[in-house]
């Protein structure tokens, strides 16, 4: 083990990792070409209704008048699957894999992903990968766990030889338990050790919300005489007089109508700065929430949300309120119509065990520690978590859904930091960084980041061709 | 509807105890101080007092502190609710107590220490989840963490600068004009200390948009006013302070503190109510007004104030404040003693002592010409406004 090396063993350790750096591996051909199930199954997967990747007709109207397969699936075709793995003793990357198996540092996590794509993918493609290792790092401490750095470099074929695209992959190789946070301890100011929430009081008057809450519903008061509704509750309507008050299930869909940031005092329940809104529902009434899952500096009077249920006591959920999806942009936007400095909408990605273990098949990533919490854990992780195809395939959605379904990928660099792990919410921002014109073309540049409750999950860069009119 | 105390009733005396961040004494003992100066300061003996109006916040109750005054009978004893929004509300009971015969001399006091002993700007955090419509109103807001004053009040300022445009640096400007006003009173716990828009802007967040130095002080210390009829206030030694009006107001779907739910929350109506009963009841308007004291817990809702009172138009109180209208020399200079920002916070009754010394030309800030002086109270709740002028 690693650990119990001295200062000489590590040298040599090292430099048998680096003696095939610089190599390139056997070609790999995918097991299957370019189909429209496997299409169909990570646009499910990602939530990416784009109509070119699944819809013939749209297709045919598209700008390559037929079916292409997302670009962010580059890697996902030569994914080996879930059949035992047999390391080419003759692959470069595969031997230094196998090293540091060895040498105890099982723990995976994947950092960067740069795909450059020279044409979309068509069904039929049939792709051949060949992956050159590029670099070992020396050994060094992350917030995961003491590790390697593996940078390889993997060019794409198609059936008939014709270079389609490359991808430049990184990933950590590192030792589980030797992380920076699991000898720190945290700052002390973990949500075990927290006292709960002021305790909403309640009486007949006001139960309803509550219970409500608690199923998942946002219930607000109804006069069942003249059907008006109020926030917060009372005994009688003002309106008509009736005292027979009931309910009605509200779509938890609002606008951001008034908002603080609570800096001081601070109140040890509650993590600050804290967002409070004034949220006012479609259905025109208006609550206190919080809204989370964006930062303070993105909060805007105005900016649509939607109501998720937060969990406090053991008897208690609060309605609360995150930035809501933007809905899909049906026309493409032209090079025209895009400035440096506009800004895509929030969207968020609830992080369902569903999502991480559905996007991590249809991407063809059968690692355990995607959809097996036992494994990951044993594997240094606190949870399953999300594959790096997923974080690309959701950016590239991410950014798809805002600039429209004919805008075309140049390419799509992400990296990596904080895990997206089950219950938590990643929230996507973006902004138009740059624009110019290259080999005929008119490009945009994206920059965006999808941030996690632990911190940015996803930064990158996206280089869209976009139509000039 | 027409306030028929409306230029019979006077302030007859004032008095304080000095203003501290640590009183050292318990407030029960400035009570009695302040009561005691007021007294004085009219030349009433104690013992003639017979009417005593305080705070339903008030923790010192006006029997124990009648017995400590000497005071034997009491013939009227109230509290007026909602918090800095009875400042002049207990002024208004006063009136309706001394003008019905109900009492003679009535004591109006408010004495805490606010800063050593319990803060206000802690919030209601701790406050129990009880089933009461009181405890109940809290659930709406405090399980979300809007559990202080400024927090509540900061959700208005948000939505009135995205309306009217205003900005942090307007609310500022407030501060500025409070703080210039407290470097020249020797009373004011920052006297000597006045400070610049850039001061304003870089002092801390405290809940945004509100910065530091947009929020009041937390004082220990106590205020007492003397009320009587505007007849036996001239048989007293102090030129009278005439209550012109004095009114209270409380509007449509009125909350604590956190009146969200109106269709609009960047006017403050239950101060236009009282606005109205003023200008009704006293016969005079905005351009009868020399200068004002108006209520200062937080900066932003200085700003409606302004309009609910006709100074300027609505979303126009910016304006009227980048124009200089509230400093020295401005068409409405406020808070000549400083205000709840630069002289101290006891719950807007010491702005009311002011506007009496502008009333009597003693005040260390003094504007010229003084006929009409407005005062008015707590903002966001349940409120009240008085307007004191010369005696005929």
């Amino acid at each position: 083990m690693s650990d119990v090396m001295t200062g000489e063993q590590k040298e040599v350790f090292v430099a048998k990792l680096r003696e095939q750096v610089g190599s390139t591996g056997t070609p790999s051909t995918a097991r299957d070409p370019v189909n429209q199930p496997m299409i169909r199954h990570w646009c499910d997967a990602m939530d990416d209704a784009n109509p070119l990747y699944t819809e013939p007709d749209a297709a045919s109207q598209g700008p390559f008048g037929e079916i292409t397969a997302p670009p962010a699936m580059l890697n996902a075709w030569t994914m080996i699957g879930l059949i035992p793995r047999v390391n080419d003793p003759k692959d470069p990357a595969s031997g230094v894999y196998a090293m540091l198996d060895a040498a105890g540092y099982v723990g995976v996590v994947a950092t960067n992903s740069e795909h450059v794509y020279h044409r979309y993918l068509k069904l039929g493609d049939h792709l051949t990968g060949t992956v050159k290792l590029v670099e070992v790092s020396e050994e060094k401490q992350t917030a995961l766990g003491i590790g390697h750095f593996v940078t390889t470099e993997t060019e794409y074929h198609d059936q008939h030889g014709e270079h389609v695209g490359s991808m430049f992959f990184r990933i950590l190789k590192f030792r589980p338990g030797t992380g920076r946070t699991a000898s720190a301890g945290g700052n002390g100011d973990t949500p075990a050790e927290r006292p709960p929430r002021p305790r909403p009081s309640r009486n007949q008057d006001t139960d309803f919300f509550w219970q409500g809450s608690r199923a998942g519903e946002l219930r607000i008061q109804q006069c069942l005489k003249c059907g008006r509704l109020q926030h917060p509750p009372g005994t009688r309507c003002p309106a008509c007089g009736a005292t027979k008050m009931g309910y009605t299930v509200a779509s938890g869909k609002g606008t951001l109508y008034s908002y603080v940031v609570a800096h001081h005092p601070r109140v040890p329940s509650f993590d600050y700065p804290l967002n409070i809104g004034l949220v006012e529902l479609e259905e025109g009434v208006r609550l206190v929430t919080n809204i989370t899952d964006c930062d303070s500096g993105q909060l805007k009077v105005g900016m649509p949300l939607e109501a998720w249920h937060m969990s406090t006591h053991e008897d208690v959920s609060l309605p609360v309120f995150r930035p809501a999806r933007a809905s899909r942009n049906p026309t493409t936007l032209t090079f025209d119509e895009v400035s440096v400095g506009d800004e895509l909408p929030l969207c968020p990605v609830p992080l369902t065990p569903t999502l991480i273990v559905s996007t991590a098949i249809a991407s063809r990533d059968y690692q355990d520690v995607h959809h097996d919490r036992d494994m990951a854990i044993k594997k240094g992780s606190e949870d399953i978590f999300m594959n790096i195809l997923t974080s690309s395939g959701l950016s590239a959605r991410y950014v798809s859904d805002w600039a429209g379904p004919e805008a075309v990928f140049k390419n799509l660099k992400i990296r990596l930091g904080a895990p997206n792990y089950p219950y938590d919410c990643m929230t996507m921002s973006g902004a138009v960084t740059a624009k110019r014109e290259e080999d005929g073309e008119a490009i945009a540049e994206v920059s965006f980041r999808g941030q996690n409750s632990r911190g940015p999950h996803v930064t990158g860069t996206i280089d869209l061709a976009l139509p000039r009119s | 509807m027409s306030l028929k105390y409306a230029y019979h009733c006077a302030i007859a005396g004032i008095g304080a105890t000095p203003f501290t961040k640590e009183s050292g004494r318990t407030p029960m003992d400035q009570a009695v101080e302040a009561c005691l100066a007021a007294c004085e300061d009219a030349g009433l003996p104690p013992e003639k007092v017979n009417g005593m109006v305080t705070y339903s916040a008030e923790q010192n109750p006006e029997i124990e502190l009648a017995r400590n005054l000497g005071i034997e009978e009491l013939t009227h004893f109230s509290m007026v609710h909602h918090g800095g929004g009875a400042a002049c509300g207990v002024i208004a009971v006063a009136c309706q107590a001394v003008y019905s015969g109900a009492a003679d001399y009535v004591l109006c006091y408010r004495a805490f220490n606010e800063r050593s002993w319990h803060r206000f700007g802690a919030g209601v955090q701790d406050r129990p989840a009880g089933a009461e419509a009181s405890e109940v109103s809290f659930s709406w807001s405090s399980p979300f963490g809007l559990v202080t004053p400024a927090s509540w009040v900061a959700m208005f300022a948000t939505r009135y600068m995205h309306e009217y445009g205003a900005t942090s640096e307007d609310f500022g400007r407030v501060s500025v004009v409070d703080r210039s006003f407290a470097a020249t009173n020797p009373y004011a716990h920052f006297y000597q200390r006045p400070i610049t828009l850039e001061d304003h802007q870089n002092s801390r967040w405290i809940v945004e948009p509100l910065h530091l130095l947009d929020c009041c002080q937390e004082t220990d210390g106590a205020q007492a006013l003397l009320v009587t009829t505007a007849e036996r206030a001239k048989d007293l030694q102090q030129r009278p302070a005439v209550i012109a009006s004095a009114a209270q107001g409380a509007a449509e779907d009125q909350h604590m503190m956190r009146s969200y739910y109106r269709d609009s929350i960047t006017g403050i109506p239950e101060m236009g109510l009282c606005a109205s009963q003023l200008y009704q009841s006293s016969g005079l308007s905005a351009a009868d007004i020399q200068t004002a004291i108006i209520y200062d817990h937080f900066t932003p809702l200085v700003l409606p104030q302004l309009e609910e009172f006709g100074f300027c138009g609505r979303g126009e109180a910016k304006d009227f404040i980048r124009d200089g209208h509230l400093e020295r020399s401005g068409r409405l200079p406020i808070n000549t003693n400083g205000g709840q920002l630069g002289e101290a916070y006891i719950h807007g009754l010491n702005g009311i002592a002011e506007g009496v010394r502008q009333i009597r030309g003693t005040s260390v800030n003094q504007i010229d010409n003084v006929e009409n002086v407005l005062a008015t109270a707590g903002t966001a709740v349940p409120t009240s406004a008085l307007i004191l002028s010369q005696p005929r």
